[in-house]
């Protein structure tokens, strides 16, 4: 197979060669002509204008090119005076026309954006700063200020109406106000129980807040139902508490 | 005065108390150290939820996800994800049975009890899009034929940081549909010390073989039962969809927590408080539970990461803006 191809490729070479040695040797042969001399003898046919065309032409006013006459109305000129004046002063600076274009699209496409987003109650700005919309909670909830609340008379009033689970949660927030006006724990919104028990140095006054705190959170959170006796028990400790910190 | 002087519990608590209690004492005959990883992993059990540990190599991962598979009675399984896993792989296949003439389906690894995948990010998108259904809804489709998985169903799933070599950011998806993330961190040097002490006296490697299930399949199912009765104050439900209400409008996440994420940190916080001794949540439970739910669920903004904030960061800013219900 490989002995064909070489074969192949030798003929094709050879024959290449032949070619070129033929081009090579043919000759051209030039034959002799003598000059003639020959002269245009055809007529020559200027051509002018149609003056009647060029005539109808200036009468066009298409192709009427000095300045056209001002036909705007008295409302226009004065609205072109009034940006005259305000604006006219971009007009010779250098780069006046394209501010003036480049300002106007700027408002335009501003108040696009401004009616846009109206339309479908997105803040523009809040979200160019990449701020989330706030959502308005579904649940409102008012949590109590502690150093607001009327302690003595709400627990009176929930005890009168044996409601112990409350006179327990407000016993409670009156310990933690306690101990915030006394300096026994700095109140933030965010500190869970366990954080003021920590809070306490003193270990007889933390030990009676856990349980005190216990107590709350079985009632409160726990829902545990509670009774007068129970409840004239925790208020016990509520008071032992109290005597401690004074 | 103790508070059971008061108030009687209405809820016996005494074999969950007991069960936890076993499980506990087992892994930490061979894992030291690691009580809050422990504690959220059995939270995530009782939570019936699936859960994802994060951590660097050479931290016990693995080895924790596998005694605690090991300390429950029930069917385990385990993949390794590797970059060429196929989902046919996981979660099985029909082959052609010449004998009937008919294709056959060869169930996955997939079907198990407890589900070991290992390195899940070592595997494409491609890969992890096959858990989607079989992870929320406990069933799989296949050829339009749906199987049901047995219960209890639960996926232990490790990983390396995502900025590990050879390593795919899982789909926000399928992040979502782990009840946890676990980041498992280094120990203490007094936990190193025995760590080695333990290993150089082949204790390990002989207790991990002494290894007894202290739970049963049947058991979790009626311990997770005994779970979602647990009460929940309105006041604390509220409070958690203020936190992951907060999460969508915070200015440094480009993702808030989804609804998922407040179902999911309700039935944690229940199983944490089973695990405290309690039938009640307290905020307490809440704010324990809040990062290992959020931290996958979460995203930064791009300016954030850059900063170096973290979503623990995050979580702990969002628990700061909300007053603490009383």
């Amino acid at each position: 197979m490989h002995r064909f191809i070489a074969t192949f490729f030798a003929f094709i070479i050879a024959l290449m060669f032949f070619n070129m040695a033929r081009a090579g040797v043919k000759k051209t042969v030039v034959k002799k002509v003598p000059a003639q001399e020959r002269l245009d003898t055809s007529k020559i046919q200027v051509k002018k204008f149609d003056a009647a065309a060029v005539d109808k032409f200036r009468a066009d006013k298409n192709f009427n090119y000095n300045e056209a006459q001002d036909d705007t109305s008295l409302w226009t000129r004065f609205w072109a005076w009034v940006w005259d004046k305000l604006f006219g002063w971009l007009k010779y600076s250098r780069y006046g026309g394209t501010i003036l274009e480049y300002v106007l699209i700027a408002a335009a496409v501003g108040l696009l954006i401004y009616v846009v987003s109206k339309s479908l109650d997105i803040d523009p700005i809040k979200l160019w700063r990449g701020e989330a919309r706030k959502v308005d909670m579904p649940y409102s909830e008012s949590l109590e200020n502690i150093h607001e609340i009327s302690f003595d008379s709400e627990i009176e009033k929930a005890i009168a109406q044996n409601n112990y689970r409350l006179a327990v949660r407000l016993l409670y927030l009156k310990c933690l106000k306690q101990l915030s006006d006394t300096q026994h724990i700095q109140w933030q919104i965010d500190k869970t129980n366990a954080a003021y028990i920590h809070e306490l140095t003193d270990p007889g006054q933390q030990q009676t807040f856990k349980l005190i705190t216990r107590q709350f959170e079985y009632v409160w959170y726990g829902n545990f139902g509670i009774d007068k006796q129970a409840f004239s028990n925790i208020d016990a400790l509520f008071q032992d508490f109290k005597k401690q910190l004074s | 005065m103790e508070e059971d002087e008061i108030f009687e519990q209405r809820t016996d608590l005494s074999k969950l108390s007991a069960a936890v209690d076993q499980i506990k004492t087992t892994l930490a005959k061979i894992i030291v150290g690691q009580q809050d990883s422990i504690d959220l992993l059995i939270a995530g059990i009782l939570a019936d939820g699936h859960i994802l540990i994060e951590g660097v190599p050479g931290v016990a991962k693995t080895l924790t996800a596998k005694l605690l598979a090991r300390s429950i009675d029930a069917k385990y399984s385990r993949i390794q994800f590797t970059p060429d896993l196929m989902p046919s792989d996981i979660l099985g296949t029909s082959v052609f049975n010449p004998k009937t003439t008919d294709f056959e389906f060869k169930r996955g690894p997939i079907f198990g009890n407890i589900v070991l995948i290992d390195e899940i990010n070592r595997a494409p998108a491609k890969t992890q899009s096959a858990l989607f259904e079989v992870m929320e809804e406990r069933q799989l489709t296949i050829d339009g034929q749906s199987y049901k998985m047995d219960e209890p169903f639960i996926v232990l799933a490790t990983q390396n940081p995502v900025e590990h070599e050879g390593t795919y950011r899982l789909p926000e998806a399928q992040l979502d549909r782990f009840l946890f993330k676990i980041e498992v961190k280094y120990p203490s040097l007094d936990e190193e010390i025995a760590i080695i002490t333990q290993q150089h006296q082949h204790k390990t490697i002989d207790q991990l073989h002494d290894i007894k299930p202290v739970l049963s399949g049947q058991e979790i199912i009626s311990l997770r039962q005994q779970v979602k009765a647990f009460h929940v104050e309105d006041k604390l439900i509220v409070y958690v969809a203020k936190l992951i209400n907060e999460s969508r409008n915070n200015k440094s996440l480009f993702l808030g927590g989804s609804p998922r994420a407040s179902l999911a940190i309700i039935n944690a916080a229940k199983a944490l408080a089973a695990i405290r001794g309690r039938d009640f949540v307290t905020p307490e439970d809440i704010i324990y539970v809040a990062a290992p739910v959020l931290r996958h669920r979460i995203m930064l903004t791009p300016e954030k990461e850059m900063e170096g904030v973290t979503p623990d960061d995050v979580v702990a800013q969002l628990i700061q803006k909300i007053e603490i219900p009383r």
